[in-house]
């Protein structure tokens, strides 16, 4: 499939897409374009992340420019902002088309192809409010007495992870500022050595083109850093699905404690059941203490008590089951996915370094510097 | 080698040439190798005990011409004066810095080699040590010994203590290279090389004791010019030398100019620098965290890490080799503007004496000896100054040659430096990972 976005204007995001689809019979179908704003990809995104808690879900771009260098404005309209946000539109869209499990889901499809109600169409399937306790309950502290290790180093390796990019960030951005820095200021030798060519004789030639030289070196700095802040682009992304990692992890904390909950609610109904039947009591029950308060209850009610409790049980049974056959699901799809999403990290991040290390390599300026040398010899 | 000071006949400065050099025993030193130089208490002692080194006792010899005095002399010399050094009679290098620590001071002292064929010289070649109190003397006396010359400058005198470490490696080497500079000026020099003072400096055993001697050893015009009152203003500069003062204003204005950007770059290299060797270990952090990219983001890390070393290498060689030279020439304009100003009294003095002999309205046209003694010392100063204005501009153009192509050669080194950097690690990225 392939999409591309353009721009409408400041505020919106023009969503044009040529969309290959294959049909059964080998057809293709292109579609119109679409207009769909930041906050409708934010809906998209939510949705997926409530019904597909197993999948690492890919991340949006920044809504506002974080890591900064000072020339770069933190603005939001900037262009060169709004131009890398659209690209990282584009991006995210893609990685979901490429994902074997969410490329196949309706919603998204109707992203891309219903023009209008599609907001209505989310909002129907009842997301929301599963989003909300969803938020909720990641944001609850709560400990689980068996965790599954596999996940507890995963989750301490996406914290790791988001925060040793953060600190990357953060000091290329001050690379980024400072290198701009030497260069501009070489900039001021092309006046100096122009005004200073002008009082001599010999030597006038070769000062005036060293100057020209320094010109262009100090002016060269603005492209290098455009290319720059594609790579830091690149590492944000990873910077993003680190938290979705780390959202995956936290979703099978939940469950695992769900899981711990319900059992442990079983069992102590168990206890309950059986001591009523034995007429023992050895754990503490409100009924128990009414019981002791306002006088013992008749045979009868002490059935129909035992009764309810039975069928708690096995409503309890059952629940654990499903529960605990949820879990392995859970547990099973979810590494499939991390799995997946490992490999295209380490691909993705290879190829990042390799193209930061080839861009360094291109800025090759020490041919102006060596176009200068050969101008100086002129001296 | 005689004992106790003997008194010699005062010849003058042709004194010096009569006696057995101190030296002749200990010239066939190597000026390379052998770590045979005394210690520094050694060296003070056998200075100040030395009785070998005889100095002429006396006054001045005011009349005594030495070859190169004379204007019309030092002009045909100019015209064959071979700038190859296969006609050089004369070869200085300053080297070997050592300090000497005393109950006193501290400081440090530079070796002297001297070979040379002519005759001015008793030995074909001579080691000396001298400090920079040494060639501050040799450059006042070469002041006043040659007013109507431009002589080269000395790196600063003064260093803010607690700012510089006087005592440091690359301070010493920046200032030796700056006294060799100034040295082989002066040998390169058609008169200023055949002065006395520079010779006794290049070869005299004990320089102390002769400084104290205070000889003044002025040459027939520095004698001259000494004389000029200075009371006369000068109407208008000739327009030739109205010139050079302009281009040495607008020079060394330019010069001032490149001088505080070259700083400024050199300090945001170095905030460059501070913040590369935060940015290369993360990479290093976060390859811990990894397994597949353990290895290229090491990689990435050590890559940066060059680059930084090479960046320091960079900053180190700015600001050893490029602002020195430069500041060296801002002095260099200044004290010759103030060789032009002296100009000016010897024509302003003439142009004066001239113009009242004018007015007297006498009979006899002769113009008096004192007026015709100005005029010649006008016109000789006037050769003088532009012959060395020529030869400065040459030896200016080369030295700013060698000055920016070194500027610029050293950045196509540190780009070279990062380039291979970079290059190496790429086949480290693109490794496929065994099957683990």
């Amino acid at each position: 499939m392939y999409v591309f976005l353009f721009l409408k204007n400041n505020f919106s995001v023009v969503l044009f897409l040529f969309r290959s689809v294959e049909h059964t019979d080998g057809q293709s179908v292109l579609t119109d374009s679409l207009w769909r704003r930041y906050s409708e990809f934010e809906l998209l995104r939510n949705y997926l992340l409530v019904y597909y808690p197993h999948i690492v879900v890919p991340p949006l771009p920044e809504k506002r420019a974080e890591f900064v260098w000072h020339k770069l404005s933190a603005d939001n309209m900037d262009p060169d902002f709004v131009e890398r946000r659209r690209i990282g539109l584009e991006n995210f869209l893609l990685r979901i088309a490429s994902h074997p499990i969410l490329c196949r889901d309706k919603i998204f499809y109707l992203f891309l192809t219903q023009e209008g109600n599609w907001k209505e169409t989310v909002n129907e399937t009842g997301f929301q409010l599963k989003a909300d306790s969803r938020l909720k309950a990641l944001n609850a502290t709560f400990r689980v007495k068996n965790p599954d290790k596999r996940f507890t180093d995963l989750k301490h390796y996406s914290d790791e992870l988001q925060s040793v990019i953060s600190h990357l960030l953060r000091v290329r951005a001050r690379v980024a500022d400072r290198l701009y820095g030497v260069y501009k200021v070489h900039g001021n030798y092309g006046r100096v050595f122009s005004e200073w060519s002008a009082i001599e004789k010999e030597m006038g030639d070769g000062l005036q083109s060293a100057g020209h030289h320094m010109d262009v070196y100090a002016s060269s700095i603005d492209d290098i850093l455009e290319d720059e802040e594609h790579y830091a682009d690149q590492l944000k992304e990873y910077l993003f699905y680190a938290e979705a990692l780390r959202a995956v992890c936290r979703k099978h904390e939940l469950m695992q404690y769900d899981l711990e909950m319900a059992a442990q609610d079983l069992a102590s109904k168990k206890q309950q059941c059986e001591e009523l039947a034995t007429g023992t009591v050895r754990t503490f029950s409100l009924k128990g203490m009414t019981t002791k308060l306002f006088g013992q209850e008749t045979p009868e009610q002490r059935e129909a008590r035992i009764k309810v409790l039975e069928e708690q049980i096995n409503e309890g049974e059952q629940q654990l089951k499903s529960k605990n056959l949820e879990g392995r699901e859970f547990v099973k799809n979810a590494w499939a996915d991390i799995e997946r999403f490992k490999e295209q990290k380490n691909r993705d991040l290879k190829e990042a370094l390799i193209s930061y290390a080839v861009m360094q390599i291109s800025i090759r300026l020490h041919l102006v510097w060596t176009n200068s040398y050969l101008c100086l010899s002129e001296l | 080698m005689a004992g106790g000071p003997k008194a010699l006949p005062s010849t003058g400065p042709h004194s010096l040439r009569d006696m057995p050099h101190p030296l002749a025993g200990s010239s066939s030193e190597e000026a390379v190798g052998g770590d045979s130089t005394p210690s520094p208490d050694l060296l003070m002692a056998r200075s100040f005990g030395d009785k070998d080194l005889i100095l002429p006792n006396g006054g001045t010899p005011a009349g005594t011409s030495s070859p190169a005095s004379s204007s019309s002399l030092l002009n045909r010399l100019q015209l064959d004066d071979d700038i190859d050094g296969e006609t050089r009679d004369l070869f200085v290098i300053v080297d070997d810095p050592k300090k000497h620590v005393c109950t006193m001071e501290t400081y440090i002292t530079y070796r002297i080699t001297t070979k040379s064929t002519r005759v001015e010289f008793d030995l074909p070649e001579y080691s000396v040590r001298r400090r920079y109190q040494d060639f501050d003397w040799l450059r006042s006396k070469l002041e006043e010994s040659q007013p109507t010359h431009l002589i080269p400058p000395l790196p600063e005198k003064f260093v803010v203590k607690g700012v510089v470490d006087r005592f440091s490696e690359e301070f010493v080497e920046t200032r030796r290279k700056a006294l060799d500079k100034f040295l082989k000026r002066i040998t390169d020099h058609p008169v200023l090389s055949f002065n006395e003072h520079f010779n006794v400096f290049l070869t005299a055993k004990d320089l102390n004791a002769y400084k104290k001697q205070g000889i003044a050893l002025l040459t027939r015009m520095g004698e001259s010019v000494k004389h000029v009152t200075g009371g006369y203003k000068l109407r208008t500069r000739p327009l030739e030398f109205a010139a050079i003062g302009d281009y040495l204003d607008t020079f060394a204005l330019k010069l001032g100019t490149i001088d505080r950007i070259a700083q400024r770059i050199i300090k945001e290299e170095i905030e460059y620098l501070v913040e590369l060797r935060e940015y290369g270990p993360v990479y290093s952090t976060w390859s811990a965290l990894e397994g597949e990219l353990a290895e290229p983001l090491e990689g990435v890390s050590a890559c940066i890490g060059n680059c930084s070393t090479a960046l320091e290498e960079l900053t180190d060689d700015m600001t050893e080799d490029f602002l020195p030279v430069l500041r060296e020439y801002i002095l260099y304009s200044d004290s010759m503007k103030s060789v032009l100003k002296k100009r000016d009294q010897v024509q302003a003095e003439y142009e004066a004496k001239l113009e009242a002999v004018a007015l007297r309205k006498e009979d006899r046209p002769k113009v008096p000896a004192d007026v015709e003694k100005c005029q010649d010392r006008m016109e000789c100063f006037n050769a003088d100054l532009k012959a060395d204005m020529e030869r400065w501009q040459n030896n200016k153009r080369q030295d700013f040659r060698q000055l920016l192509m070194g500027m610029a050669d050293k950045n196509i080194q540190y780009y070279e430096k990062c380039l291979m950097a970079w290059e190496s690690i790429i086949p480290l990225l693109q490794e496929k990972q065994e099957a683990k």
